[in-house]
């Protein structure tokens, strides 16, 4: 199987605190990877570094590398088109104050596409690929700050897929929304695996049983283990800690 | 490696700390020179009363204020949006320059028009040398006297924009970047995740944001220009003129425009906050 992403000897310190310590592993194409652990763990900061968005940390400073398709982000010249290559849903829903329509259409026009057809199209696609097209058809003008919470994740889900990315990554997607628009969204998640890879970070363990082909378990910036998501979730996984984890009796 | 870091970075600040107060004590001392020559100036030759003020050079002198100080205003808000979006928090000219604007900023307006006071003030002799005003010693039979107003192209002149700059431009730099780092966090960083540039960031998200605080900001900064000239004017009658009336209207006229805008700014203020009504906590 190819691997889409490769990370090697990954080490991130905030000033003083280590956020990930010497973590290596590598992402297969067209696999949803689930990545669970405690608060805390690097969850954040690891997908912080595969969009090249650690830089805006002042206080980060990072070792080791990260493979895309075999070539080494931090020598990539042109990190905005990488960004375009990864699309990311941050944890709490962020609405750009801009109308639902412009908010998806931001990043195919910042990336020169100006067809109103097109931009039509690709808008009413996304926007349906992440549940929310039905809620918001007749509105598409209004401020996507003025949406619901929910609404607003569905939103920044629709906008992440809006530049076609490569690798979605989503941060804790689920935290602002209701259990039932979570399942549809799941839903989609599955189909959209067949086009591109997935990095799921989910504070629900059960999220990533359903969805993960494999999943991964942090702790303390560690890489405690990554196998399927079968053996992980199994009575043996390798380590104790993965147990006590998944099944709630931790520490 | 970790712990030198923040050594040197406290050092760095102190470093520029010690430079803010000696840079301060430069432009000090002429001040306080100014002050005692105004203590000791020669009223004599300006008690003659000046002839009621006609509309046009009234609003010749508010055109020069208002334009001095937007030229500021506009300087002080390229300043702001260079220090905030392109220098590193770390940089030494960044903090350098933060440090003197929190000093400078929070001198009080009052201070910068006594050292106006002072310059146009000095002493009568003075006064007519450099030719800062057309005043009553300018013209000899007393009864065509011109209106007080600014003259260009005198050294004076130079000196008092600089005294705008320095009182109007470190409240702009403040306040924009204030406004600036409004913007919050998540939003430049949703909008480089999508692939945006630097540029696009800010033309598309930072500057519609914050637009309406950084106005705000150029209106209350002319307001406090024009209502310290107000005070200067309001000085020159109640010192050198025989009744209230010869200057008030100009008095009035700057008074009641540093009124207006500052209120325009408290409603531009309110408005941009009812409207941006927080995007973290959506309505429904
Ligand atoms: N901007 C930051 N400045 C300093 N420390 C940070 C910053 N962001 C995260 N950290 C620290 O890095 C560690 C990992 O955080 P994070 O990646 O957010 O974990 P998670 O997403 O798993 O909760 C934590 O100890 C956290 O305190
Ligand atoms: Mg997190």
């Amino acid at each position: 199987m190819k691997n889409k992403i490769e990370i090697s000897d990954l080490q991130v310190h905030y000033r003083d605190t280590s956020a990930l310590n010497k973590v290596s592993f590598d992402v297969h194409e067209n696999e949803i990877l689930g990545i669970i652990g405690p608060a805390q763990s690097g969850k954040t900061t690891l997908l912080k570094v595969i969009n090249r968005t650690l830089e805006f940390v002042p206080e980060a400073s990072m070792d080791g590398t990260v493979k895309l398709d075999g070539v080494d982000i931090s020598t990539m010249g042109d990190i905005y088109g990488l960004r375009r290559r990864i699309g990311m849903v941050l944890p709490l829903p962020v609405g750009l104050p801009l109308s639902i329509y412009d908010n998806v259409a931001f990043a195919p026009r910042a990336a020169g596409l100006r067809s109103k057809s097109q931009l039509d199209e690709l808008v009413e696609r996304c926007l349906q690929q992440a549940a929310l097209w039905d809620e918001v058809k007749d509105r598409l003008s209004t401020l996507g700050t003025k949406l619901s919470g929910g609404q607003q994740q569905r939103l920044t889900i629709a906008r992440a897929l809006s530049h076609q990315p490569e690798v979605l990554c989503l941060d804790e997607f689920s935290i602002a929304i209701d259990p039932v628009t979570t399942m549809r969204i799941e839903e989609v998640l599955k189909t959209l695996q067949k086009e591109m890879t997935i990095l799921l970070v989910t504070n629900l363990v059960q999220q990533a049983k359903r969805l993960a082909t494999r999943t991964a378990f942090f702790l303390n910036g560690d890489l405690i283990e990554i196998d399927s998501t079968d053996v992980i979730f199994s009575d043996t996984p390798a380590q104790q800690a993965t147990y006590d984890y998944i099944n709630g009796t931790f520490g | 490696m970790n712990v030198m870091t923040t050594c040197a970075l406290r050092k760095q600040k102190l470093v520029s700390q010690i430079i803010t107060f000696i840079f301060i004590g430069i432009v000090g001392a002429p001040i306080s020179g100014v002050l005692q020559k105004t203590y000791a100036a020669d009223t004599e030759a300006a008690s003659a009363a000046t002839p009621l003020n006609t509309l046009s050079p009234l609003l010749d002198d508010l055109y020069t204020v208002l334009s001095i100080s937007f030229v500021a205003i506009l300087f002080g808000i390229a300043c702001a949006f260079y220090l905030q979006e392109w220098l590193p928090q770390t940089n030494w000219v960044r903090r350098f320059i933060e440090s003197v604007v929190a000093i400078l900023g929070g001198v009080p307006s009052i201070f910068y028009g006594i050292l106006a006071i002072g310059i146009f003030f000095t002493d009568a002799g003075t006064l007519k040398t450099v030719g800062i005003v057309r005043g009553p010693q300018d013209i000899g039979d007393g009864s065509a006297l011109g209106p007080l107003s600014f003259q260009y192209d005198t050294p004076v002149f130079y000196i008092v924009v600089l005294t705008f700059i320095l009182m109007v431009t470190p409240m702009t730099i403040k306040t924009t970047q204030a406004a600036l780092r409004s913007v919050a966090t998540p939003i430049r960083e949703a909008t480089y995740a999508l692939g945006a540039s630097h540029w696009q960031v800010l033309r598309r998200q930072v500057i519609p944001i914050a637009l309406t605080r950084i106005l705000a900001t150029g209106c209350r900064a002319m307001s406090s220009a024009l209502a310290t000239v107000a005070l200067i004017f309001g000085i020159y009658i109640w010192q050198y003129t025989n009744g209230p009336r010869e200057m008030s209207n100009r008095f009035i006229l700057f008074l009641s425009g540093a009124l207006f805008l500052s209120i325009f700014s408290s409603v531009l203020i309110k408005l941009c906050a009812s409207a941006s009504a927080d995007p973290t906590h959506p309505t429904r």
